[in-house]
């Protein structure tokens, strides 16, 4: 296992290389520069931004300006947002807590709610249950999280009044009091509520589908000979079974917990990853965009991997060497 | 069996819901006491005249961070800027500069001698000197400086030499005493006062922070330093920033406790005032009216200094010599292009895209300015589809093959291209649509091509061969010079209109021999200039848009005029 590891990360390194090419030629493909926004002659004039671009290397040909990106990057120097005037790494960190936090608690979500509906409608498949959670799970696919998002928002903000609509904590609170963590929960239930129950369809049916498949196979029959309970059957033998395919899942879910989600962190203004992406694009903010693009190639490699070994893991039938 | 599982999803629910519900409770709790504390604040205030509370400022995009007047990008940190900030001197409703902080004295328009107010003091206790203004004028014009201010530096004499490194102060400043600055431009100029940088910068806070790494600082990230009614106390990045008043601001103590800026999508700005949850914003004209309908939350409309227009490209632009060249022939006669303007009903447009927060604008200058001349005596072009269709015949443009559309005096066939950006606003597309069916119903045939707005302006900028006739916005500032965007040596003068007539005019505006400093001259000859540009039509001036701000009922003491908010010290709110 450990060489499979080994010889898995190492295949990585011409892999990042390449998407680095890539990254670095599609954000540069983009129209424009990150100054070309700039346009207002109250505030600025011609000179200093002809200035800016020559002194932010945009008129260097493009493979000096690739080779000053990676260098710096291959260092852990992510460069200077262009919009932000501040270090990138910085910019990212201010942000991650707060997409950790969201992307966590939708994935727990989404897993409390796969799990419960898939079993359910696993065990009983064919009923009026197990059309209600598919009806219910494509629903759910169905609808763009920003309808969701503006729904929910005038359901639970406006006309309940349960949850706050904006922002990741209430203005003017102690960080670190429990008043203080109370207010995240509080914020962060909505839009992890939107992000996680939109997202449980492929989890339910992947369960629900595989339930059903083990549900008749002969180790099952074995054991409803020997009079093993049913219940017992169902959450040790085939569950078991059923949750390999999902681990593939948890390859992507891990990079999905840091890449946040941009239109549910938009119209809930909570300011995550997902956020700060879309403003580097639209902004042409190119060392912000290409670290955070970077950044998520490496954990979508990273979590692949934990994956391929997950299955080892779970199912000893698969060996990895 | 089935009863168990069926009970856990039960049970499932009800914990989701017990969470939900603890949550709302919560949260009315903690509502409740603020709403306490308020009430509690706003009678004490009554006893000494509507003092204390704490007012909610919503933004409808979230601040980049740059909070130091030096650095900041966009309007947005500039608005949170204008709350713990101040210029030594500020603008009144004819956008003329009076005393603040700073006030001045110059005889010949080159040197200038400013007294500064004693006892203004940086909210963090220092004493607030010239040395701090000496400061600021020194970090713009430091090489490493990478923020966009130095054409406010530049004109100050020995300020391009410093930034060379051939000096290692600026020449043209000279401390007299700590309360004392005497400035010397490198020429006499009428705007030189309203084009010097006005922010001095608290040499307390940044010493020893190297220029380069100043903008990534936490003096301007995190913890700004400023000289306005409130000090900033937390900034949450992104989403919210908390404001309490600075006790010992110079012009007095500030009414409010506090301000609390918080930022909301703009699908909740009606929502998020509907309910009180926030008691001031600026409205996009879109969400004007549904703002209006409700009862506690007043639509105040004041005037922009922004106006849209439609351009002709008329020439190229050389990069090389700064030289335009009219040299495309498209667009040369000026009967085709008074025929297109009259052909645009801009009322009807205004209305339907900008929700009649707007009004048709006849030159190059927003009506509020006070250099803009009436519309009386510009030439104008009011909706007249016969007058448009004469002056088209006028021209020799002529439908000769009877498709309905008017050919070129050449007989071949004329497709006028409109192009506009593109960005996720969906009106875009509809509006530019609106303009091309004015011109076709004169009978020009023409077309709409949407592009990316980044792309949008590179094109406009390069002349590239694509963009024939295009839209686009200018805003002006206090300092009225349009040079910038009319002069023919101008990359910014994007129709790429060249008349020596308009060059001098320009000049003479500038020129202390020719206007002295009298505002009423200067006037004079911009008003001439804007007859001159409104007769040869290089664009057709669209519409000057209203700034639209909502206040809650419980808001008081904010007024607005065409520079803005009045200062912040003087709202306050009751209950």
């Amino acid at each position: 296992m450990l060489k499979y590891t080994i010889r898995r990360i190492i295949g990585m390194i011409p892999m990042l290389l390449l998407i680095s090419i890539v990254v670095f030629l599609l954000a540069k493909a983009m129209p424009g520069d990150s100054l070309s926004g700039e346009i207002d002659p109250n505030n600025t004039n011609p000179e200093y931004i002809a200035e800016m671009r020559e002194r932010l290397g945009y008129n260097d040909p493009l493979p000096v300006q690739y080779f000053d990106w990676i260098k710096g990057f291959v260092q852990g120097d992510f460069g200077k947002s262009t919009r932000y005037k501040m270090p990138v790494s910085d910019l990212i960190m201010e942000r991650i807590p707060n997409t950790v936090f969201l992307g966590v608690s939708s994935l727990l979500i989404t897993y409390i709610l796969a799990f419960s509906m898939g079993i359910f409608a696993g065990r009983k498949p064919y009923t009026i249950g197990d059309h209600v959670i598919g009806g219910l799970n494509y629903l759910g696919l169905a609808i763009p999280s920003f309808i969701a998002g503006v729904f929910a928002i005038y359901i639970f903000s406006f006309n309940l009044g349960w949850t706050p609509y904006a922002g990741s904590v209430e203005v003017g609170l102690q960080e670190g009091t429990l008043e203080y963590w109370i207010s995240r929960i509080h914020h962060v239930i909505m839009p992890a509520f939107v992000l996680g129950a939109l997202a449980t369809a492929s989890y339910t049916q992947f369960l629900r589908n595989d339930i059903i498949e083990n549900s008749r196979k002969d180790f099952v029959r074995t054991a409803r000979a020997k009079g093993t309970a049913t219940t017992k059957i169902y959450n040790v033998h085939i569950l078991r079974n059923s949750i390999i395919p999902l681990i593939t899942f948890l390859g992507f879910d891990i990079a999905t917990i840091i890449s946040g989600a941009i239109i549910t962190e938009t119209i809930f203004t909570y300011p995550g990853i997902g956020q700060l992406f879309l403003n580097s694009v639209t902004t042409n903010d190119y060392p912000t965009m290409m670290a955070i693009t970077m950044l998520l190639s490496l954990l979508t490699l990273v979590g692949n991997l934990i994956a391929d070994i997950l299955y080892g893991v779970v199912d000893p039938r698969i060996r990895l060497d | 069996m089935k009863k168990k599982s069926l009970q856990l999803l039960m049970i499932m629910l009800l914990i989701l819901s017990a969470f939900l519900a603890a949550c709302s409770s919560d949260s009315s709790s903690e509502n409740e006491n603020e709403t306490g504390g308020e009430t509690s604040d706003g009678e004490e205030g009554s006893e000494e005249g509507a003092s204390g509370g704490t007012l909610t400022y919503g933004f409808e995009s979230a601040p980049e961070g740059l909070f130091n007047p030096a650095f900041y990008g966009i309007v947005t940190d500039a608005d949170v800027i204008d709350l713990f900030d101040e210029a030594l001197f500020t603008y009144d409703e004819n956008l003329q500069p009076e005393p603040g902080i700073a006030s001045w004295e110059t005889e010949d328009n080159k040197v200038f001698t400013f007294t500064f107010e004693q006892g203004v003091m940086w909210h963090d206790g220092v004493e607030l000197t010239v040395e701090d203004w000496v400061f600021a004028l020194e970090t713009i014009a430091h090489p490493d400086y990478d923020g966009s201010r130095y054409a406010n530096v530049q004109t100050i004499e020995g300020a391009p030499a410093f930034r060379e490194g051939e000096a290692d102060s600026i020449s043209g400043l000279n401390v007299v005493d700590e309360y004392t600055l005497e400035i010397t431009f490198d020429e006499a100029r009428v705007n030189n006062l309203v084009n010097v940088w006005s922010y001095p910068m608290s040499r307390a806070q940044f010493e020893g922070i190297e220029v380069a790494d100043m903008s990534a600082s936490e003096q301007v990230r995190q913890n700004p330093v400023g000289l306005g009614a409130f000090k900033v106390d937390n900034i949450v990045p992104g989403e919210s920033i908390e404001l309490v008043k600075f006790e010992d601001y110079w012009r007095g103590e500030p009414k409010l406790d506090g301000i609390n800026i918080r930022v909301l999508d703009s699908s909740t700005v009606v929502g998020a005032l509907g309910q009180g949850d926030i008691d001031m914003i600026s409205l996009a004209p879109v969400n004007g009216e549904e703002v209006e309908a409700l009862d506690n939350v007043e639509v105040i409309t004041y005037p922009g200094l922004s106006y849209y227009y439609v351009g002709f490209k008329l020439g190229t632009f050389n990069s090389e010599t700064n030289e335009i060249t009219e040299d495309k022939e498209k667009y040369a006669d000026l009967n085709l292009r008074k025929a297109m303007a009259h052909a645009i009903n801009r009322q009807e447009w205004i209305d339907a895209f900008f929700f009649g927060y707007g009004s048709p604008v006849d030159g190059p200058v927003p009506s509020s300015h006070w250099i803009a001349a009436d519309s009386a005596d510009l030439s104008t072009y009011e909706y007249d589809p016969e007058k448009a269709k004469e002056l088209l015949a006028e021209a020799g443009y002529e439908d000769v093959n009877g498709d309905g559309f008017v050919e070129d005096p050449n007989g071949d066939e004329f497709i006028a291209k409109f192009s506009h950006y593109q960005t996720t606003n969906p009106t875009f597309e509809t509006r530019a649509q609106a303009i091309v069916q004015y011109w076709q119903e004169v009978g020009i045939q023409a077309e709409v091509e949407m592009t990316e707005v980044n792309l949008y302006y590179d094109m406009v900028e390069k002349d590239d061969p694509a963009i024939e006739t295009f839209f686009g916005g200018w805003s002006t500032g206090a300092d009225p010079d349009p040079t910038g965007l009319w002069g023919s040596d101008q990359i910014w003068n994007y129709p790429r209109y060249k008349n020596e007539e308009s060059d001098k005019l320009l000049a003479d505006a500038l020129n202390i021999e020719v206007v002295g400093d009298d505002e009423e001259a200067r006037a004079e000859i911009y008003k001439e200039w804007q007859q001159l540009i409104s007769e040869d039509v290089p664009m057709i001036f669209i519409a000057e848009l209203q700034e639209i701000a909502a206040l809650s009922s419980r808001v008081d003491n904010v007024t607005y005029d065409v520079s803005g908010p009045n200062l912040p010290y003087e709202w306050s709110v009751t209950e």
